[in-house]
């Protein structure tokens, strides 16, 4: 693969409160103002200003406690901000429910893949269908010949169509992962929250997970939360640093490699 | 009147030879002549009379060949028969037969002396008035108590002064004056009197007048408005004591009944947040610690006739490594195998405890009632009217320890450190040499041993019943959810507060099926607005 | 519908045949043929009536992973619904309006002299049949609903919300054994007569009770088989599994617990309701704690997660239970003594957690669960 990094410069994020009116808002799909979060006196996370663009692709890279996946939780509504505001395509979500976010369109997968083990592959993606969250349709619905396709479609892609009516605790880790992405995608969330995608997987695995990120670029805004730089680089994206719930570092993954502060914080001081 | 009171004060010693002969005098049927001779022996103001007053109203004096006799109880055989054995009067000595038993005397043999209502009444207000001037601390409360019971006597009040200006009890001093009023009240026809008499009982706080007093409000419409102001206010003096004694009798037994459930919580807690395993069986741990107690005293032969207080010091620790055993026992054959499994560890402790009820039952049978160490038995005043038992205050104290003990084994002692560890993560606990297994086995016993000593703590305010476990495992359990299993003080504030709020609501104008239904609706209520427990944990590790 | 959910459904269509032709055929065939007493008609009856509350349990246990220390309490409740309309067919001699069986513990106190008793309001709608049947069912229905509200509204979860259901019947037992609650006490409803026009002790009225009862068993199932096989159904899978994963997708898991929970307390209701006319009498000793529990075991017994076994286990447990509830002896010695009955339920719930797991429909057939697919 010839590999030309592209240049991302740093976004300038705008210091004013958004408003939701403001040409601002519209220009950010996901917006965080003034967020922190404290446990017990300790800062998990501290940023005044942090964005990410319509349809982008975001990498978020740091060290263990730098406060990654606790940004997920508050964007995807797991936890409550201390204090601080979060913009979801221009609407403030603060304070919504993990469902009401969810059904908005932000996506997530954890860090560890959490799919449903008794159902099966077909019925893991079934589940994940968009818009059948209704209780009382649920008892009367039956999935059309479209949706199967789409399903059968999607887990051909990870190769996972010969496994689709075994349950899911039967699968290998990798396989998991990659069921948990594809139900992820099969969602068609308009932001998605992809906590380690590769973590456990073979270096074949993990290039078919970037290829799946990859595909997304263009029409899907999608956050990668990543330990693996070769990963990182394969996905060509614009890297966010974080350390210790700050922003340490913005840009290409060349540019934050150089840089010093970055260094210290991966290396220890 | 003056010299009766004087003679009684003066306590002399009577000639035997005369009182005999009054005694004799008492035979006669003349009622007069009877009269005369009952005055004359209140008239000696000899101690003897005490008993001899006593067991004359009851109708049993006995003379046997004109000697007076006071007779036991009345023994019938199977000729229908009747015997009795005898005291005398006058020396205090009992007839013996050859073998050194109580001689039983047949009743034709004797004659029997039988008052009338009239001297009756008479010599219960005298024995009561000697009683007041007796060196017996309990007898004087006692007979102050009942001077201000119907039928009232004017003639104690002198007594009654005495007693309340010099008496060394202040309790006596108090129930004394108390009376005094009572009687003056009561037997007065001064307005003027009574209102006083009113007034100083609303200063005394007295509960005794509280029915008087609403009585004379609600029927009595000669009472001017200056008078209904007294009363009013006499009644909202006793009220107001009134509910401060509730609220202490409240906050006694809750604080008591609060420390049982928060030794059992403790243990429940612990297991529950070290292992994941939710012990059904650990009401069953608290019943073994009681059985455990009733074994001991059984044992030692204690009892209220022979106390052998020292059981209970042996009880104590016994009923704790008893419970830890069995405690032991069910860890390794049952709960070993479910260690974070909730609700299968849940399923098959509830058999546990089936099995552990019914052996138990088909041991000792249903019910038992146990004896406190003597020392643990009655109390000690705080104010008026509010006594606090001393086993509860020892069950209370007991709990304390007890938490003292455990926070100190858990923040400042190896094994409480690799508790903790174990608790926070199981694997990487084991991968630096921690053994996770017999740390559970030893966070079991613990939890069990808790509860043990719980049930040796219930002996000494509740009997013994095989499933007596149930009916704390429930509110128990709800401690722990209020209370979280993070840390130890979220239980023990839970476990206070349980039993003084199910306290309170009981002995107020809820019965106790409402105080659990509204302890229930609170509990629900408090699980909307803190899902985790008083002190929830916080960060990624909360998983709520 | 996926393959997997086809074989499964094809299952269950055979199990419910082979239980259709088991309860409404060969018992009444025995019955009709002499090899089996009304008696045991009328106690199979019962049990059935058991295997429809158990049948509940497992839809929000053993497939939604809550587990329930409540249901005996629906069942209870929708039992003194059609009590109520049984005490009413036996009117006091003292005061037509009031049932006998309520008269005898009416309170006087509050102000009402002997004969001038007033019916309480709540006993009105008892009196008409329909009316009983409908309220039976929904009044549980609807008590199952507030619990759910409280509980999974504040995502109270797993044994957290076990320990509630069960305090929660603490509760309700001591409301219901409480004198003043016009509910008779401890006392329970008793004194009834007739029921539909048969006299109680009818042998006709008891086989027509036993039919009902399969044919209720039957439909619970058949719904309940229709319900875990739908979407909604897997959704309840996915709740056991791992429910805050299914807030992410936009699901509202507790709504879906709600339901299913408040189903689960209808069907207990519909149970409870059907017992009565055959038990003859209602206290609250039926919803104390333990028979929840029990409830439990027998759907543990039986394996959760499947249907069939709750029924089984619920017929078998309470089979044993008649069996050695009464000494047993061979020739002059007493080999069993009911004495011994609690220890050996004890022995049950250990060895139901240790031996096995996954019940008795599980132990012959290995590859009965989903395993089967992983092989193919």
């Amino acid at each position: 693969m010839s590999v030309t990094a592209p240049a991302f410069d740093a976004i300038n994020y705008p210091m004013e409160c958004p408003d939701v009116n403001s040409l601002w808002a519209k220009k950010y799909i996901l917006a965080l103002q003034n967020i922190t979060a404290v446990f017990d006196g300790f800062k998990a996370l501290d940023l005044h200003a942090f964005a990410i663009e319509h349809n982008e692709l975001r990498v978020i890279i740091g060290p263990n406690g730098a406060g990654k996946t606790t940004f997920c939780d508050i964007v995807s509504g797991k936890t409550r901000p201390t204090t601080g505001q979060v913009y979801f395509d221009g609407q403030d979500i603060t304070s919504l429910s993990e469902m009401a976010i969810a059904l908005k369109g932000v996506g997530r997968k954890f860090q560890t893949p959490t799919v449903y083990d008794s159902l099966t592959t077909f019925e893991n993606m079934e589940l994940a269908l968009p818009g059948n969250q209704n209780p009382w349709r649920n008892l009367i619905h039956k999935h059309s010949a479209d949706d199967r396709e789409k399903i059968f479609h999607q887990l051909e892609r990870v190769r996972l169509a010969d496994d689709a009516h075994t349950p899911a605790k039967y699968l290998s880790h990798g396989q998991r992962q990659w069921l948990a992405i594809s139900s992820l995608i099969l969602s068609g969330p308009k932001l998605l929250l992809v906590d380690e995608p590769a973590a456990g997987l073979t270096d074949a695995e993990t290039v078919l997970t970037a290829e799946l990120l990859l595909e997304l670029r263009g029409d899907h805004t999608v956050v990668v939360i990543e330990h693996d730089m070769d990963f990182v680089r394969q996905l060509e994206a614009r890297v966010t640093v974080f350390n210790e719930g700050q922003i340490l570092a913005e840009g290409s993954l060349d540019t934050v490699r150089e840089n010093e502060e970055v260094k210290e914080a991966y290396l220890g001081r | 009147m003056l010299s009766f009171i004087l003679c009684l004060c003066l306590r002399a010693t009577a000639d035997d030879a005369a009182i005999q002969t009054h005694i004799q005098t008492l035979a006669s049927r003349k009622s007069s002549e009877r009269a005369v001779a009952l005055d004359a022996l209140v008239a000696t103001g000899d101690a003897r009379m005490v008993p001899f007053f006593d067991a004359y109203r009851i109708g049993s004096i006995y003379l046997r060949e004109g000697v007076p006799f006071i007779g036991g109880d009345v023994i019938t055989d199977n000729n229908l028969d009747q015997f009795v054995s005898l005291t005398s009067v006058l020396t205090g000595e009992t007839l013996l037969d050859e073998n050194g038993e109580p001689e039983l005397i047949p009743l034709l043999e004797l004659e029997n002396l039988s008052p009338n209502r009239k001297e009756r009444i008479k010599v219960r207000s005298v024995s009561m008035l000697l009683n007041l001037s007796s060196p017996d601390k309990d007898t004087r409360l006692k007979a102050a108590k009942q001077a201000g019971v119907s039928p009232l006597q004017t003639d104690a009040i002198p007594f009654l002064t005495g007693l309340a200006e010099n008496d060394p009890s202040r309790k006596i001093r108090h129930t004394a004056a108390e009376s005094m009023a009572l009687i003056e009240f009561g037997t007065s026809d001064d307005v003027d009197v009574r209102m006083d008499a009113i007034r100083s009982l609303g200063e005394l706080n007295s509960l005794r007048a509280l029915a008087l007093v609403e009585n004379l409000l609600e029927k009595d419409e000669t009472l001017t408005p200056k008078q209904t102001a007294i009363v009013t206010a006499a009644r909202k003096n006793i009220i107001t004591h009134q509910q401060k004694v509730k609220f202490f009798d409240n906050f006694k037994f809750g604080l008591s009944t609060g420390s049982i459930y928060i030794l059992m919580a403790l243990g429940l807690a612990i297991i529950y947040g070290l292992m994941g395993v939710i012990n059904m069986a650990h009401g069953e741990m608290m019943m073994i610690g009681a059985y455990t107690t009733f074994v001991l005293q059984k044992v030692f032969g204690h009892g209220p006739e022979s106390p052998q207080n020292h059981f209970f010091l042996v009880a104590l620790p016994a009923s704790f490594l008893v419970a830890a055993l069995v405690g032991w026992v069910i860890e390794r054959l049952v709960v070993r195998k479910l260690y974070h499994r909730p609700f299968e560890s849940l399923l098959a402790t509830v058999g546990v405890s089936f099995i552990l009820i019914q052996v138990v039952r088909l041991i000792f049978g249903d019910n038992q009632s146990s004896n406190s160490p003597t020392w643990l038995v009655g109390g000690f005043e705080v104010a008026n009217d509010m006594t606090l038992s001393f086993n509860r205050v020892f069950i209370f104290f007991l709990t304390m320890a007890a938490v003292a003990g455990v926070m100190v084994l858990m923040r400042y002692t190896t094994f409480g450190l690799k508790v903790r560890a174990t608790m926070q993560h199981r694997e990487m606990a084991a991968s630096v040499g921690i053994h996770t297994r017999r740390m559970y086995s030893m966070t079991f016993m613990l939890g069990s041993g808790l509860a043990g000593l719980a049930g040796c703590a219930l002996t000494t305010v509740s009997g013994i019943t095989p499933d007596m476990g149930q009916n704390y495992i429930v509110d128990s359990f709800l401690i722990v959810v209020i209370g979280g299993v993070g840390e130890l003080i979220g239980v023990v504030c839970s476990g206070l507060g349980m039993g003084i709020i199910l306290q309170s609501l009981e002995n107020s104008f809820f019965s106790p099926v409402w105080a659990k239904i509204i302890i229930l609706t609170m509990v629900v209520a408090f699980i909307q607005f803190r899902p985790a427990g008083l002190f929830p944990p916080k960060g990624r590790l909360a998983d709520v | 519908m996926s393959e997997f959910n086809k074989v499964s459904l094809q299952r269950a269509k055979r199990h419910l045949l082979i239980m259709a032709v088991l309860g409404l055929g060969i018992v009444p065939l025995m019955y009709f043929t002499g090899l089996m007493p009304i008696e045991t008609v009328n106690m199979l009856g019962r049990y059935l009536c058991f295997a429809i509350v158990a049948v509940g349990l497992d839809l929000i246990w053993g497939y939604t992973g809550i587990l329930s220390m409540c249901q005996a309490l629906f069942f209870t409740v929708g039992a003194y619904g059609m009590g109520m309309y049984m005490a009413h067919q036996y009117p006091s001699a003292d005061n037509p309006l009031i049932p006998q069986s309520l008269y005898v513990v009416y309170p006087y106190d509050i102000g009402q002299g002997k004969g001038e008793e007033i019916l309480p309001w709540f006993w009105w709608p008892f009196k008409y049949f329909p009316l009983a049947v409908i309220l039976s069912i929904l009044v549980p229905c609807l008590m199952a609903a507030l619990v759910g509200l409280g509980g999974f509204f504040s995502r109270v979860r797993g044994v957290y919300f076990a320990i509630l259901t069960q305090a929660i019947t603490v509760a309700a037992f001591l409301f219901f054994s409480n004198n003043d609650m016009f509910l008779c006490g401890t006392n329970g409803l008793s004194q009834f007569r007739t029921f539909l026009g048969f006299d109680l002790g009818d042998d006709k009225l008891k086989l027509i009770m036993y039919m009902m009862t399969a044919l209720s068993l039957l439909g619970v199932v058949g719904l309940c088989q229709y319900v875990v096989h739908s979407r909604f159904g897997r959704i309840l899978v996915a709740v056991r599994d791992a429910e805050p994963a299914l807030r992410f997708q936009g699901y509202k898991p507790h709504h879906f617990k709600m339901i299913a929970f408040a189903f689960a307390g209808a069907i207990a209701g519909l149970g409870g309701m059907l017992y009565t006319p055959q038990m003859q009498i209602i206290t609250p000793s039926n919803m104390a704690p333990i028979e929840s529990i029990l409830i439990v075991v027998w759907v543990a017994v039986g394996g959760r997660g499947t249907l069939t076994g709750a029924v089984i286990g619920a017929l078998f447990v309470n089979l044993i239970y008649s069996w050695l509830t009464s000494p047993i002896s061979i020739g002059s010695v007493q080999v069993w003594s009911p004495d011994f009955w609690p220890i050996l339920l004890g022995l049950l719930f250990i060895a139901v957690v240790l031996v096995i797991p996954t019940g008795v429909v599980n132990i012959k057939l290995p590859s009965f669960g989903r395993k089967k697919e992983v092989k193919a």
